[in-house]
């Protein structure tokens, strides 16, 4: 499912408008952790993350593992800086006011699916 | 090749990333493929992380040459007391900061053991903490899929005979100008060449410094050893290898009883699609990520019998006796943390046959072994290069049913048959029979710490509209060349020296068929 249909679904309040690039992609394979190791170690390349985590490593650790956005649960908002890493990086960030557990859902009921799905 | 140095400052979350970013990039300037820049990434990114969260700053240098990337990350301390217990997935002891960062977990080194090709970790109380990691990079095209290998080439010891051409599964090797050479991106690690090089110019790298016994060193030995002294019994081989000056000799082949019990317990639980294959055999699962990737999820996700004797002896000084270069690239790819070295049993039958001889001469003793049946239900076990290759062709056709889990060794009879042995591998195996009960020792089973990598093994270009063009210059050379596969080119076969030709290896005027005029015309 494309990146925005996916925004749209799930009512995602974008912060990196200037990220063009992964509106388009297809995201087909999701990961949620507030563990950044765990977060390197398991997400799928391509995928989207689900997190609590706001502050700037997380874009490094998406970044590193080449995923295409992050989605910010429990309306939790990064600041500046790391919106403009983002940007930088080309990472998509969006919030939720939903809980990880629901977003995750939501994706799922998309055909997001794990790694073992 | 190139060197990168970047400072690591302790405490600097934000910062951190930095290094690991710079060096991301100059991997993908130099054209690396992306999953070895991934996996690059993804180890500094730890590495770096280490430093930002336990140490007083560091400093992390890459060096980046034409086939590998080397990282070494040293810190300032305070250093590590337990290494062994800090490799181990979910040790930690981040600071509150770093754990309300999302970092922590116990999982930094593990990480970078899972994603590098070779990783090594010492450290001093009071004094700092190296990490070195390496991956397998293979810019060009041709090279992508290279591992780290363990065959010896002593190219002076080339008779030109071009036996070794024909004998390699995966048309791996070369002989030019009587000089030797391997394709590492096609090779399997398995014996195939060494058995058919009578001269021994291709082999198995030994120790640099060749048997050295300690007073707290263990021998690590295969059965086939035990069992290759002519008459001698196995408790009386093993009672002079000790002589040899080791605190303990221990033999692998517990370890073989407690993978095979897994195995068929995986096979019995349906996990994995059946049949299930053992991972027994390190150049059978290279062969298998190579040139069968589809059939990589029937692999066990276990370690070898070697990796897993290897995990149970820890930290000790350990000389393991390996009868493939496999079992040897899979020993040195994992416990970074211990002593070991890997000798050959040319080395230890050397140091041991006269302590035998002389034994004998003082007091004979004559064994009479009795072999015994032994084999499980729902277990197919293959050995030997051309029979592993016809039975992995018909699992991936889906013509093998009925069959719970397969147990493949690239070498004719399995280990026992490694050509580097010294005994013929049916008289071993039947005396390894006899004395197989009352062998001491114990063994289990480990999960492996690296995951199953396909390997593209032949692929022309990253490009895929290079990589077609290519294969059409691959046809045509193909339809010029003979079809002969007489080796005198020095490529096993007229369709490897079509793929030479067109990937700048060889070319087609030293094919002795094709007449000057069409061979200028390349």
């Amino acid at each position: 499912m494309k990146l925005e249909d996916i925004a749209r679904e799930l009512g995602l309040t974008e912060l990196t408008p200037k990220v063009t690039g992964n509106s388009e992609a297809d995201i087909e394979r999701g990961y949620a952790s507030d563990l950044l190791s765990d977060v390197l170690a398991h997400a799928p390349e391509g995928g989207v993350l689900v997190t609590l985590q706001v502050h700037l490593n997380v874009i490094a650790v998406a970044s590193h593992a080449e995923l295409a956005a992050v989605i910010f649960a429990g309306d939790r908002r990064p600041d500046d800086e790391v919106c403009g890493k983002a940007n930088a990086e080309g990472v998509s960030l969006f919030v939720s006011p939903a809980d990880t557990f629901d977003v995750v859902g939501r994706l799922y009921a998309l055909g997001v699916k794990g790694n073992h799905a | 090749m190139e060197h990168l140095t970047y400072d690591i400052q302790s405490g600097d979350f934000g910062g951190a990333g930095a290094a690991s970013r710079d060096l991301k990039q100059h991997l993908k300037r130099i054209g690396a493929e992306s999953d070895a820049v991934r996996r690059a990434m993804i180890a500094a990114y730890e590495a770096e992380m280490n430093v930002v969260i336990h140490t007083e700053g560091g400093r992390l240098e890459a060096t980046v040459s034409d086939g590998q990337l080397d990282v070494d990350v040293v810190d300032r301390g305070p250093g590590i007391p337990d290494v062994p217990q800090a490799m181990r997935e979910g040790f930690s002891t981040a600071s509150s900061e770093a754990r309300a960062l999302g970092f922590g977990a116990g999982m930094g080194l593990p990480n970078i053991e899972r994603n590098s090709d070779r990783l090594r970790v010492t450290s001093a109380v009071g004094d700092g903490t190296r990490v070195s990691f390496s991956i397998i990079l293979r810019p060009e095209a041709a090279d992508q899929g290279a591992r780290p290998s363990s065959l010896g080439i002593a190219a002076e010891l080339c008779r030109d005979c071009r036996h070794c051409l024909a004998a390699c599964p995966t048309a791996a090797v070369r002989v030019r100008e009587a000089q030797p050479s391997v394709l590492y991106h096609l090779c399997v690690d398995c014996t195939c060449c060494i058995a058919a090089c009578d001269p021994g110019a291709l082999t198995l790298l030994d120790a640099p410094d060749g048997l050295v016994p300690g007073a707290d060193g263990v021998l690590a030995v295969p059965p086939a050893l035990l069992a290759g002294f002519g008459d001698h019994a196995v408790d009386t081989v093993l009672e002079e290898l000790r002589g040899l000056g080791f605190a303990e000799v221990v033999s692998v082949h517990r370890y073989e009883d407690e993978l095979r019990r897994s195995v068929l317990d995986l096979a019995a639980t349906s996990a994995l699609p059946a049949p299930v294959i053992s991972s027994v055999c390190p150049a059978v699962v290279s062969l298998i990520e190579l040139k069968f990737p589809s059939l990589v999820p029937h692999l066990a996700p276990l370690a070898s019998p070697w990796e897993a004797l290897q995990r149970d002896l820890g930290e000790r000084d350990v000389t393991y006796v390996v009868s493939c270069p496999s079992q040897r690239t899979a020993l040195l790819a994992q416990q970074p943390t211990a002593q070991r070295r890997t000798v050959t049993p040319r080395l230890v039958r050397e140091a041991v046959l006269p302590r035998l001889a002389a034994r004998r001469r003082a007091a004979g003793e004559t064994p009479a072994p009795q072999p015994q049946a032994a084999g499980a239900d729902d277990l197919l076990v293959v050995t030997g290069v051309s029979h592993v290759l016809a039975v992995l062709e018909q699992i991936e056709d889906g013509r093998l049913t009925g069959v719970a889990s397969v147990e493949p060794f690239i070498c004719d009879g399995g280990c026992f048959g490694s050509p580097l042995l010294g005994e013929d591998a049916y008289v071993a195996a039947w005396r390894w029979a006899a004395a197989a009960g009352s062998a001491p020792g114990e063994g289990r089973s480990y999960e492996r710490a690296r995951p199953y990598r396909p390997r593209p093994g032949i692929r022309l270009d990253p490009d895929m509209a290079v990589a077609i063009r290519k294969l059409a210059e691959l046809d045509a050379e193909t339809k010029a060349l003979p079809g002969r596969d007489c080796g005198v080119c020095g490529a096993p076969t007229c369709a490897a020296l079509a793929e030479d030709i067109v990937m700048g290896r060889a070319v087609r005027a030293l094919c002795p068929y094709v007449t000057p005029e069409e061979g200028s015309a390349s």
